[in-house]
């Protein structure tokens, strides 16, 4: 019984913070806001997704979020300075993503860089290519096209979120139908007894490392398109959250463990705290401080689950 | 002090004693009231198969894990409150399966980990080294030696001189000589015997009854959870009357029935392997044959094996399977698969399981193109392999959806032996394939590779054990310096001829 409970301390905490938000606020259980949190949950979703896959393989790759401002970016610029049709300026932008997920793979792999600072350096790079790109400035000229979709709703309900579901799905059929899929845990549970089991180690890492730089740069457009605008530090503020959602839904950070329905526990979690705590009005000066607290407590729980019940 | 004048003196003649001594781990009885006496001065061997609680006992005896019920008498004395802390203080120490030692650390400075000389916090340094320097006198292993250089046999020495210099009466050696050459081997049996005449008492647990019947004074036999039996003089017994202790039956030990292969087309001939450690300019092997690798660590056998599967560089190198041409050499290990190569590492927990995951998804891996298509697994046929290849290993667990990690060392090897075998190879190449597992268990591992050579798979098995391969191969290839220096063939082949081939490398 409490292995059980430990096992889905996810959900249970998700679900008593959304009964504890809406017993204090009962402008949580409406409509709107259960669309808020969706739309909300989406940009996150994707790059916790992101994040996930490096970590599933054992690696980790920080500059996701960085890549994802970077990369919208990239796609506006090409949209206005470069006069490319929006769709074709979109997927620029991903396949620049894509591109530095690859090269991240490639230092990982074939130069045998460590992941943790060679990823840092590249969060750093990209962080400032953002700034110098942007001159400091937010661009907003986005056309009508590539916004479309961070704004529009089908009867009432918003249509981005359907974007995350769809790369969920994605995302767990791969890891659980596919050859590939189960060579990324195989690699992250023992990368040395995968290579001589005939896993191809390099490739599975690079490629990780490529769909998450993919993910990334789908995410960038996603959160350019809803916001309207690309800041200067676009996409750097997710960066702990993005980490934290897919450790909170039981990835290993030493690999070789998780799923994708973990992931989205993990995402759904921060995004009710975040939410949770503006709605019911917690001064925001207090806000950080108590996310923080939350995220420590379902972490410390799943440390205790792993302790105890593996 | 010898067990004869500790009588005179009246003191207790058993150093260390345990009374009915129980461990539970949850709703089983790892262990039933065992009960046993070490004399002083001596060297006890433990046997048993794994699981029958040897590492249970040892783990109480030490203070890892408290005991359940029972006692234990430490110089006639019962020990309340067992912990580690407790019995290091009595003088009780485990030295594990793996050298606990720090690579980048000197010898000496791996022999004073945590025992430090020190004053007020900062070390010191000249006494630590002239302490070392004093306890390594004569051991051949020199002081400032950085301890990743050091070979096997020293490791353990280290291991072994840092419980005697923390105080150590009686130390628990956990199956010293896995990894060890036959030479090794001698060496430390010597070191045993001089420490022994200091006056140091040993647990020796081991799987071989050669090595208890050459070192050992007395010996327990433990067989599920309870004490078998034992002897108070191993001299009085034979390596049968052992094995019938350990196994509760008589075990019928495997031998293969040799074939002489010489007038036979090859199935196999391999060409100008060279690389920096070897040198073999040709080797053939021919349909449904094994052929044992041995030699001295560093001599060859191992970098060959490892070589021909793509796992170590090399320079040159060729193999060529009957009727086809020539090929390289496999650059990796998914190419030496391609190629109908298997290997089967003799390091299962680094190099040969993926612990986390089930029985079922180990067994696959290896295969994994062969039940997917397109790229997407069919999970019928992923299961149908795997549960092919549990039955056909003899894996005791509940069913292939069991994970990995919670299976004994001999089970792990049999799914390790399904993975490749499932690749359905034209050459398996298996180093090391019964190390560290039970002596039945190992009987079903060659067993299972006898019969795998029957239906015209070319076998390599790379042993440093005389007994594996004294039962279990068709023509030895003794390696040195990197290449083959002697073959022997058929009825040559003997645990003395081979104790003797390395004896003429160990001595010159």
């Amino acid at each position: 019984m409490l292995g059980w409970v430990l096992h889905n301390v996810v959900w249970i905490w998700l679900i008593a913070l959304v009964v504890i938000f809406g017993l204090f606020n009962e402008f949580f259980f409406t409509t709107f806001n259960l669309q808020n949190i969706m739309v909300q949950a989406t940009v996150l979703g994707m790059i916790g997704l992101a994040v996930a896959l490096p970590l599933l393989v054992a690696e980790i790759d920080l500059s996701l979020p960085a890549n994802l401002g970077f990369s919208s970016a990239i796609g506006a610029l090409a949209y206005s300075d470069l006069g490319l049709p929006w769709v074709l300026a979109m997927l620029v932008g991903v396949a620049v993503a894509t591109l530095i997920g690859f090269f991240n793979g490639l230092c990982i792999t074939k130069l045998r860089m460590v992941s943790l600072i060679q990823t840092l350096s590249m969060m750093i790079i990209l962080q400032g290519a953002l700034l110098a790109l942007t001159q400091g400035r937010t661009i907003t000229n986005l056309p009508d096209g590539y916004v479309w979709i961070g704004q529009a709703a089908i009867g009432g309900w918003p249509v981005m979120p359907v974007i995350f579901i769809l790369a969920l799905i994605a995302v767990a059929v791969l890891l659980r139908n596919t050859v590939l899929g189960r060579s990324i845990y195989a690699v992250g549970g023992n990368p040395v007894a995968s290579n001589s089991a005939g896993v191809r180690v390099d490739r599975v890492k690079i490629i990780a490392f490529t769909i998450a730089g993919f993910l990334a740069g789908v995410g960038g457009f996603l959160l350019a398109s809803w916001q309207m605008a690309i800041t200067s530090n676009q996409g750097s503020s997710y960066l702990l959250y993005a980490i934290a959602a897919p450790i909170i839904g039981g990835v290993s950070v030493f690999g070789g463990r998780g799923n994708v329905v973990g992931v989205l526990g993990g995402v759904l979690l921060l995004t009710v705290i975040q939410v949770g705590l503006a709605i019911i009005s917690v001064p925001s000066f207090y806000v950080g401080m108590i996310g923080g607290l939350m995220i420590f407590i379902a972490v410390a729980i799943d440390a205790f689950r792993v302790r105890y019940f593996g | 002090m010898t067990a004869a004048s500790a009588r005179q003196t009246g003191e207790d003649p058993f150093i260390l004693k345990v009374e009915n001594l129980s461990k539970r781990f949850g709703p089983t009885l790892a262990l039933r009231d065992v009960s046993l006496g070490i004399r002083r001065g001596t060297i006890h061997g433990l046997l048993g198969e794994n699981g029958a609680g040897k590492s249970t006992l040892v783990g109480l005896i030490s203070g890892q894990r408290e005991p359940s019920g029972g006692t234990i008498y430490l110089d006639g004395r019962p020990i309340e409150n067992v912990d580690v802390k407790a019995m290091e203080k009595a003088g009780v120490f485990l030295v594990t399966q793996e050298p606990m030692i720090i690579d980048h650390l000197s010898a000496a400075e791996n022999l004073m980990l945590g025992i430090w000389p020190s004053r007020r916090g900062f070390v010191n340094w000249r006494k630590l080294r002239a302490d070392a320097a004093r306890m390594l006198e004569g051991t051949g292993i020199d002081p400032q030696a950085m301890a990743g250089r050091l070979d096997a046999v020293a490791r353990r020495k280290l291991n072994i001189l840092r419980a005697m210099f923390s105080g150590g009466k009686v130390i628990i050696l956990d199956e010293p000589t896995a990894a060890l050459t036959v030479a090794d081997r001698a060496q430390l049996f010597d070191f045993m015997r001089q420490l022994k005449a200091q006056g140091v008492t040993f647990i020796f647990i081991s799987h071989y009854n050669d090595e208890i019947l050459e070192i050992c004074d007395a010996c327990s036999v433990l067989r599920d959870g309870a004490l078998a039996g034992g002897t108070e003089d191993v001299a009085s017994l034979s390596s049968a009357q052992l094995s019938e202790l350990v196994l509760g039956r008589g075990l019928v030990l495997f031998q293969r029935e040799r074939r002489a292969f010489a007038e036979s087309a090859p199935a196999i001939r391999l060409r100008d392997i060279a690389s920096d450690r070897i040198a073999v300019p040709e080797l053939v092997l021919h349909p449904g044959e094994i052929v044992g690798f041995t030699g001295l660590p560093g001599a060859g056998a191992k970098e060959l094996a490892r070589a021909i599967f793509g796992l170590s560089p090399i320079r040159s190198g060729s193999i060529a399977f009957a009727g086809e041409p020539a090929r390289p050499l496999p650059a990796t290990p998914r190419d030496a698969f391609d190629m109908g190569i298997a290997f089967l590492s003799d390091d299962r927990r680094r190099d040969g399981l993926v612990a986390g995951m089930t029985i079922g998804e180990n067994i696959s891996l290896s295969s994994l193109s062969a039940v997917a298509r397109s790229g997407f697994l069919r999970p019928e046929a992923e299961q149908a392999l795997a549960a092919r290849y549990f039955k056909a290993m003899g894996i005791k667990a509940t069913g292939p959806a069991t994970v990995a990690d919670t299976l004994s060392g001999g089970n792990q090897q049999k799914v390790c032996l399904g993975r490749v075998l499932a690749t359905e190879p034209r050459l398996l190449i298996l180093d090391e394939p019964t190390r560290g597992i039970d002596i039945g268990v190992k009987q079903d591992v060659l067993r299972i590779i006898d019969e795998l050579s029957r239906s015209g798979v070319s076998v390599i098995i790379v042993s440093t054990d005389t007994d594996e391969i004294v039962r279990a191969v068709d023509r030895v290839c003794v390696f040195d310096n990197g290449s083959v220096r002697e073959e022997i063939f058929g009825d040559a082949i003997s645990s003395e001829r081979l104790r003797r081939t390395a004896g003429d490398k160990a001595g010159a």
